[in-house]
């Protein structure tokens, strides 16, 4: 379970100080599916960073399983990082100079798994998103629905707890978008994975078991 | 991280960055190449003063004041490639009104041919034949006795005594005080035992260390007193321990110049991984994880170049160990090169690892800030200012 409580961050943005969170509270369980809807410069990538350790909240907390996350020392919270959290960035981000399989085998590797077991469960995963044959390809290679895929079975590859996705289908056409998203609802449905997810599409929202929406940093129903 | 992994995926960033990496290579190649070079032509250069200096005459070692009955075969040890026994007679020499004090040198013309290089330094005459009743003097000794070639002179071995007259066969110039005045060689069965003190060359094989040697000299009974070339020659000694610390400090002016543009050449090749390090931090890799992973693709890559650095080096240095290179232009007027100026490149353990420990180091040292950026930096942040 993931549980927000009055989560306010701002930060300096040239001169000027920027509210980027003010007084954000909600709570997932496990399993569920939840949405921030928002435009852009809403928050919402603030917010998942904030769930996901990448970013400090200035005031109030974020417990996961009960586990103040920004409690935790720096080693502890890369152990939680890599253990239970799966990452979808915006732009996939992933590690340019290595090609999908072994962009999968990362998460796995952090984890310890290795050998057959890591292998055996790279070639589910390229199934699982339908790129069985892209394995060798580099991400510079990949179209941008083919990079979201693969950002998102790395995500997932190590069956982490919490999966955060930020904009996963912004850079996608709308067809590509609601077929990744929905791949990502019923694979992190399948692995009993909580899914906390930033979007703007109204498609993509209405997949979500449970939505709210951001405006400048503040809650709305 | 496992460090197989660890390993792999620094392998992996160094292989397929290979355009980065084939320009910090070429630096540190060419870098790590010339002071391989460098260094060995100094160490060349120290065995050229030392070969010139002790070829000449001396030898390694000097035992002085040998008793009659010296057992010399004992000196011919292991590393030992000529001894040369010499009788040393205080003499005056006279040549009609003109007298000179010196000590003759009483030597094996033969040996004496073989295993030195004085009598290369002839200006006039010849060099001393067995048992021929000549004297081979120095050029400034002659001048002074007013005596040339083919000049007989007198020679009193002590007050009171009838002269033996000996010709001058030879005069030669070495530019070496301690050769050039004073001294005078005559062959061994010119002039009687009496009175004269023994004295022992010993001439080493390349490479073999006098210290040790004269340790076993030193283990001999009743063992005369030995000295080192280190000890007789005071001053190439000093001028060689000059060489070696003014090549260090210069081979470490000379990285350090050459390390900073390959310093920042590295923090140039992993900052540009710095958005690959921050989705990593972001996916749980811990800060001590990001410092070694920069350190091995750093250390990865240095290492690859310093290897083939030093192979290009040594393989530079091994092409002129066998054809030496002439400096004769450049030291004709250098005592310390007094027979020859060629200079062979010697490679050695310290020239050999040297420079590439000093590339390892600088471009180690070149990843702490990069690495300390990656570790302080929150992956957020990172990924934001991409």
């Amino acid at each position: 379970m993931i549980e927000v409580v009055d989560l306010h961050k701002r930060y300096q943005s040239g001169r000027r100080m920027v509210t980027a969170l003010e007084g954000i509270s909600f709570a997932v369980q496990t399993g569920e599916s939840y949405i921030i809807a928002g435009k852009s410069g809403s928050g919402k990538t603030t917010l998942l960073n904030c769930v996901g350790g990448l970013e400090k909240p200035d005031q109030g907390l974020i417990r996961c399983d009960g586990t103040d996350i920004h409690r935790l020392s720096r080693r502890a919270l890369a152990r939680f990082q890599r253990e239970r959290v799966g990452f979808v960035f915006q732009s996939g981000n992933l590690l340019s100079y290595l090609t999908v399989r072994e962009n999968l085998a990362f998460p796995l590797a952090l984890n310890g798994i290795s050998g057959l077991q890591r292998k055996k469960r790279i070639e589910a995963l390229l199934e699982s998103i339908e790129l069985p044959r892209l394995g060798s390809a580099f991400p510079s290679e990949l179209s941008g629905g083919e990079t979201q895929r693969v950002a998102f079975a790395r995500a997932i590859a190590h069956n982490p707890a919490i999966l955060l996705a930020d904009e996963p289908t912004a850079s996608l056409d709308s067809i590509t978008g609601r077929r990744l998203i929905g791949l990502m609802v019923s694979l992190s449905r399948q692995q009993q994975c909580t899914l906390v997810a930033a979007s703007h599409d109204p498609e993509v929202i209405r997949m979500a078991d449970h939505r709210f929406q951001l405006k400048d940093g503040r809650k709305e129903i | 991280m496992k460090p197989s992994f660890l390993i792999q995926m620094a392998l992996l960033y160094v292989l397929r960055s290979w355009r980065s990496t084939v320009v910090i290579g070429v630096m540190v190649v060419s870098a790590v190449a010339a002071l391989v070079f460098l260094a060995s032509l100094a160490m060349g250069t120290n065995d050229a003063m030392i070969r010139n200096s002790i070829g000449l005459f001396s030898g390694h070692i000097a035992g002085e004041d040998l008793p009659e009955k010296f057992p010399h075969g004992r000196l011919q040890i292991d590393g030992v490639k000529q001894v040369l026994l010499r009788r040393l007679f205080p003499v005056r020499l006279r040549q009609g009104d003109r007298v000179e004090t010196l000590v003759l040198f009483a030597v094996s013309p033969s040996e004496e041919q073989e295993a030195t290089a004085l009598w290369k330094k002839t200006v006039a005459g010849r060099y001393l034949r067995p048992n021929e009743a000549a004297v081979y003097l120095s050029e400034p000794t002659a001048n002074s006795l007013q005596a040339g070639v083919g000049d007989p002179v007198g020679v009193y071995l002590s007050p009171g005594d009838p002269a033996a007259e000996l010709t001058v066969c030879g005069l030669y110039r070495t530019g070496l005080s301690n050769l050039d005045y004073g001294i005078g060689f005559v062959p061994q069965t010119t002039l009687p035992l009496s009175g004269a003190t023994l004295s022992a060359a010993v001439f080493l094989e390349d490479g073999v260390d006098p210290q040790t040697v004269l340790e076993t000299y030193r283990r001999l009974p009743d063992p005369p007193r030995f000295r080192t070339w280190q000890e007789f020659m005071p001053d190439l000694h000093q001028l060689i321990e000059l060489n070696f610390v003014s090549m260090g400090i210069v081979m470490v002016l000379v990285f350090g110049v050459v390390s900073l543009g390959i310093s920042c050449a590295f923090v140039i090749f992993i900052l540009k991984n710095v958005r690959e390090h921050g989705i990593m931090k972001a996916m749980g890799v811990f800060p001590a994880e990001s410092a070694l992973l920069i350190l091995t693709e750093v250390v990865l890559l240095t290492l690859a170049a310093s290897a083939v650095g030093t192979g290009a080096g040594a393989l530079a240095a091994a092409g002129f160990a066998r054809a030496g290179i002439d400096l004769t232009s450049l030291t004709s007027h250098n005592q310390y090169f007094a027979v020859s100026g060629v200079i062979y490149p010697r490679l050695t353990f310290f020239s050999l690892w040297l420079p590439p420990l000093l590339a390892i180091v600088s471009g180690a040292l070149a990843a702490v800030w990069p690495s300390i950026f990656v570790i302080r930096q929150r992956a957020a942040d990172i990924l934001r200012s991409l």
